[in-house]
C-alpha cells in the first residue's frame, strides 16, 4: 500500500517535471533559438579580454578580502551558536532549539537578499554589505557542521575535566575545542570555497569585486560581453586555484585527505598521487631536569603550527585591508530599522496568489531542470559506472564528462546568466539542468557501482546480454537511491532557482529583488523566504518518506 | 577515630527501570587503599562516579571530605571535585594536545576562566606540571602529542593530571583494564607509591581478583549493585574471595559465570591453593 502510494508520488512528480517544461514553453527549438542568439552575441561582442593587471589585482583582492572576512565573521558567530546547539555542550534544552533555529533561518535567507537589504545601511560601494551577507548566510552551514563535530567528539576528556572540577567554559576550551579544531578549520575552508563561488552572484547585488565588474561588463550589450567572459574566466580560475590551496592546507595541516570530486580536489589528489596524508611524530626530549624542560624545543611541528597561525593572521589582516573596510560608511541610524523592517511578514500590495504564482514558476524551473538532469544523468551516469559501462574506456570518457560538468558551473552559469537576463526561464532551466547532470550523474554512477555484484554475475552465468543484465539486475536495485538523489537535486534546485530568479528577474526571485531593495517592503522578503523554506522542507519531507517506502 | 574521608550511606541509584546500586554503605578512612571488585555491570563505576558528584543518588547520601555532596552549590561542588583526582580506564586525555597541556588541565579547578594553550598558564603551574611529569617518569615526553604515547604512558600522564589537582582522594576506574600486564604493574605500583608518599586515600575499581589482592588494603565486592564482601586483604587468598562470592551467588551457573569473569588464571589458583 505504502509502496503503491510511493510509486504514485514518483509518477506525479515526473509528470509535474514534464508539465513544467511545457508550461515554461520549453522546447528544443527554443533551446536552439537561444543558442543561435548566444552565437550572435558572441560574434558582436569585443574579443574576450581581461581588465588591466592593476585593476585585475585590485578586483581579485577585493573579492578575496570580502569572502575571507565574511567567512571569518560567520565562523566566529558560529562558535557560540554551535556551543548551545550541540547536545553535549548546551547549557539548556531550549537553547539548543534556539541555536538550531538560528542555523535554519540564516541558511534559508539567500546571501543576495541580505546584501540587497543591507545596501541601505551602507554607503554605495562599501564592502560591508557583502561581508555581512556572507557572514550571516554562512552561519547556517558552519554552525550546523560545527555542532555536528562537537557531538561527534570523544566525550571522555570532557568528563575527565568535569571530574577534576572544571567549569563548563573550561571543559569546552580545554577538552572540546582542541578535539574539534581540525574539523572546524576544514569546515571553514570548505565554506570559503562555496562563498568564493557565490561571490559572482553577489556582484549582481552590487557587492564590489569581480562579480560586480562582470555585471557591469555584461550590462554593456553586446560589446562588453567579451570583457564579461574574461572576468568569468578569472573567477573560474580563482575558484579552482583556491580550492587547490584549501585542499592542500587541509591535507598538510590537518591530515585530512582531499575528498570530494570538484576539479580542484581532483587535481590535488592527482598531484599527490593519492598517498594518504602522513603525520610526522612531534615533540622532543628536553634534557636536564624540570627547569630546562620549561623551554619548549623548536620542533618541526611547533614551527609549522606557528607558521600556519602566523599565515592565517596575515591573511585576515590583509583581507581587512584589501576589502577596504570603513566603518564610517555605516549609517548607524539605519541599522536598527533595517533589522526591524523584516518583521512582521506581509504581502504589501500583492496578493498571496501573486506570490504563490511566482513560487510555482520557481518550483517549475527546479522540477523541469531536475527532469532534464535525470534523463541525461541516467544515460551518462550509467555509462560512467564500472558495472554497466561496456569497457574501461567508455567509463573513463563518461566520468570525465561528469567532472567537466561539475568543474565548470561558474563559467557555464555566467554564460547562461547572459541568456537568463535576456531570455527568461528557459535559460534558467538549462543552467540548472547542466549543473544538475554533474551532481546527479555522479551520484547515479556511484550508487550503481556500490551495488553488490551477485545478481549481475548470476545473470551473466545464465547467458544474459549486457542490456538484459542492466534492466533486470542493475536498474531495479539502483532506483531507490536514484529517487532519493533526484529529490535532493530538486531541493538544491529550488534554492538555486530562487537565486537565479533574483539575477534573471523571474519567479519568486523577481519579488525578492523588488522587496529587498526598499526598506518598507522588507516584510515581503520575510514572507517570500518563509514560502521558499516551507517548499524546501516539503520536498525534504517527501524525500524522507520515499526513502522509508522504498528501503 | 577521625571522620571518614568517604561516607556512603544507603545509596540506591536507578537509571530508568535498571537499578545500578542498591542500598550501598561504604566508609573509607584517611590513607586507605580500597579496591572495588566486581564484574562489569556490578555497579563499581557508578559508585565511583557518585564519589565525585558526577552522579546523584536516587536515595541515600554521599559525604566526601566531610561535605554532603547533595547540599553543595555548583561552585562548591567544582571546588570539591578539584580535591578528588580521578583516572579512567581509557585515560581520557585530549590526544591532539601535548602531554604537558593535558597535565595542566588538572589545575583548572583552581583557576578562573577557560585556558587554551601553554602560554595561558602561569609559570608556577607549568613548573608544577613538569615536576609531576618527572615523578611519573615522563619528563622526556613533555611536549609530545598525548596520542603518540603508549597506553601505559598515557595512563601515567593521566595520573600526573590528577596529581596536578593536589588531591586528597584518588579515584581510579579500572585503571589497568586496557593495559598489558607489564604496564598494569607499573601503573598500579605508581598509584600505591603516590598513595603512600602523599598520604592519599585511594578507591580503585578492578575486576581481577589477583590484582585486587596484590594492590589493595581492603576489598569491597559488588554484585548487582549491592556490597557482598568487605574485608581487608591480610591473609586473604583467591579461593576465599571466590568462596564468599559463591555463597551469595544464586546458582551454580551464576557462580561459574563469576569464575569465568574473575578467574583469569584458574589453573594457577589451584596450584597455589594446594600449597597453602
Amino acid at each position: 500500500m505504502g509502496r503503491l502510494a510511493g510509486h504514485g508520488a514518483v509518477l506525479v512528480m515526473l509528470a509535474f517535471g514534464v508539465y513544467s517544461l511545457t508550461t515554461l514553453d520549453f522546447s528544443w527549438s527554443d533551446v536552439a533559438t537561444s543558442v543561435r542568439q548566444a552565437a550572435k552575441v558572441f560574434t558582436l561582442m569585443d574579443p574576450v579580454s581581461l581588465p588591466p593587471p592593476g585593476d585585475l589585482a585590485y578586483l581579485i583582492g577585493l573579492t578575496l578580502g570580502i569572502v575571507v572576512l565574511g567567512t571569518l565573521v560567520a565562523a566566529l558567530i558560529s562558535i557560540p551558536v554551535a556551543y548551545v546547539s550541540a547536545e553535549n555542550t548546551t547549557p539548556a534544552g531550549w537553547l539548543r532549539v534556539v541555536g538550531r533555529a538560528i542555523g535554519v533561518v540564516t541558511r534559508a535567507v539567500p546571501d543576495v537578499v541580505l546584501a540587497l537589504a543591507f545596501s541601505l545601511t551602507f554607503a554605495l560601494g562599501s564592502s560591508l554589505p557583502g561581508i555581512l551577507a556572507i557572514g550571516i548566510h554562512s552561519i547556517g552551514m558552519i554552525s550546523k557542521l560545527f555542532a555536528d563535530a562537537v557531538e561527534q567528539i570523544d566525550r571522555g576528556p570532557q568528563l575527565a575535566l568535569r571530574a577534576a572540577g572544571g567549569s563548563r567554559a573550561q571543559e569546552f576550551w580545554s577538552a572540546v575545542f582542541p578535539q574539534v579544531l581540525p574539523s572546524w578549520i576544514a569546515t571553514v575552508l570548505h565554506r570559503f570555497d562555496i562563498n568564493l563561488r557565490g561571490s559572482a552572484i553577489l556582484g549582481y547585488a552590487g557587492v564590489g569585486g569581480l562579480g560586480y565588474a562582470m555585471k557591469v561588463a555584461f550590462a554593456d550589450f553586446p560589446q562588453g560581453y567579451g570583457r564579461g567572459l574574461g572576468i568569468a574566466a578569472v573567477i573560474f580560475v580563482l575558484c579552482v586555484v583556491l580550492e587547490i590551496v584549501s585542499s592542500t592546507i587541509r591535507r598538510n595541516l590537518l591530515g585530512i585527505d582531499a575528498v570530494g570530486n570538484s576539479l580542484g580536489r581532483r587535481i590535488v589528489r592527482t598531484a599527490t598521487g593519492n598517498r594518504p596524508a602522513r603525520r610526522r611524530p612531534s615533540g622532543g626530549a628536553p634534557a636536564g631536569g624540570v627547569e630546562a624542560a620549561l623551554r619548549r624545543p623548536w620542533t618541526r611541528s611547533r614551527v609549522r603550527d606557528l607558521s600556519w597561525t602566523g599565515a592565517a593572521v596575515v591573511v585576515v589582516v590583509a583581507s581587512y585591508w584589501l576589502a577596504d573596510v570603513d566603518f564610517s560608511q555605516v549609517t548607524w541610524q539605519y541599522v536598527l530599522p533595517t533589522v526591524q523592517s523584516f518583521w512582521p511578514p506581509n504581502l504589501g500590495s500583492h496578493t498571496l496568489g501573486d506570490f504563490l504564482q511566482a513560487l510555482l514558476v520557481t518550483v517549475e524551473v527546479a522540477f523541469g531542470a531536475a527532469v532534464l538532469s535525470l534523463v541525461l544523468s541516467v544515460v551518462v551516469g550509467s555509462l560512467a559506472a564500472r558495472n554497466v559501462a561496456p569497457n574501461g574506456a567508455v567509463r573513463g570518457v563518461f566520468r570525465t564528462i561528469l567532472v567537466i560538468f561539475r568543474g565548470v558551473p561558474e563559467l557555464v552559469l555566467a554564460i547562461f546568466l547572459i541568456m537568463i537576463t535576456g531570455l527568461g526561464d528557459q535559460a534558467g532551466v538549462v543552467a540548472l539542468a547542466f549543473g544538475g547532470v554533474g551532481l546527479l550523474g555522479k551520484l547515479v554512477a556511484d550508487s550503481f557501482e556500490e551495488l553488490p555484484p551477485g545478481p549481475e554475475r548470476a545473470l551473466t552465468a545464465a547467458g544474459a546480454t549486457r542490456g538484459q543484465r542492466f534492466l533486470a539486475a542493475t536498474w531495479p536495485r539502483g532506483v531507490p537511491s536514484l529517487i532519493g538523489n533526484s529529490l535532493y537535486l530538486v531541493d538544491t534546485n529550488i534554492r538555486a532557482a530562487t537565486v537565479l530568479g533574483i539575477v534573471g528577474g523571474s519567479g519568486i526571485g523577481f519579488y525578492l529583488t523588488n522587496a529587498s531593495t526598499v526598506l518598507t517592503l522588507h516584510g515581503q522578503v520575510t514572507t517570500l523566504v518563509i514560502m521558499v523554506v516551507l517548499t524546501v522542507l516539503a520536498v525534504e519531507g517527501i524525500a524522507a518518506w520515499l526513502r522509508r517506502v522504498f528501503r | 577515630m577521625t571522620a571518614p574521608v568517604v561516607s556512603v550511606s544507603g545509596v540506591t541509584k536507578e537509571f530508568g527501570t535498571t537499578r545500578a546500586l542498591h542500598e550501598v554503605d561504604l566508609r573509607v578512612e584517611q590513607g586507605e587503599v580500597v579496591v572495588l571488585l566486581g564484574r562489569s555491570g556490578s555497579g563499581k563505576s557508578t559508585l565511583l562516579r557518585h564519589l565525585d558528584g558526577l552522579e546523584r543518588p536516587s536515595a541515600g547520601a554521599v559525604e566526601v571530605l566531610g561535605e554532603d555532596l547533595a547540599a553543595l552549590r555548583p561552585a562548591a561542588l567544582r571546588a570539591l571535585r578539584g580535591r578528588v583526582g580521578m583516572i579512567f580506564q581509557r585515560f581520557e586525555l585530549v590526544g591532539s594536545l601535548t602531554v604537558v597541556e593535558n597535565v595542566l588541565t588538572g589545575a583548572l579547578a583552581r583557576l578562573r576562566g577557560p585556558r587554551l594553550g601553554l602560554w595561558s598558564y602561569p609559570r608556577s603551574l607549568k613548573l608544577a606540571a613538569l615536576t609531576h611529569l618527572e615523578r611519573v617518569g615522563l619528563l622526556d615526553k613533555t611536549y609530545q602529542r598525548a596520542d603518540q604515547l603508549s597506553g601505559g604512558e598515557q595512563q601515567r600522564v593521566a595520573i600526573a593530571r590528577a596529581l596536578m589537582q593536589d588531591p586528597r582522594i584518588l579515584l581510579a576506574d579500572e585503571p589497568v583494564a586496557s593495559l598489558d600486564p607489564e604496564s598494569s604493574d607499573q601503573v598500579m605500583r605508581l598509584i600505591r607509591e603516590i598513595a603512600a608518599d602523599d598520604g592519599l586515600t585511594v578507591v580503585c575499581s578492578l575486576h581481577q581478583v589477583d590484582l585486587a589482592l596484590d594492590w589493595g588494603d581492603r576489598i569491597v565486592g559488588l554484585r548487582r549493585g549491592a556490597v557482598v564482601l568487605d574485608t581487608t586483604t591480610d591473609g586473604l587468598n583467591r579461593a576465599q574471595v571466590m568462596e564468599i562470592y559463591g555463597r551469595v551467588a544464586a546458582s551454580t551457573a551464576e557462580l561459574m559465570a563469576i569464575e569465568t569473569e574473575l578467574g583469569d588464571v584458574v589453573a594457577g589458583t589451584t596450584v597455589r591453593d594446594g600449597q597453602t
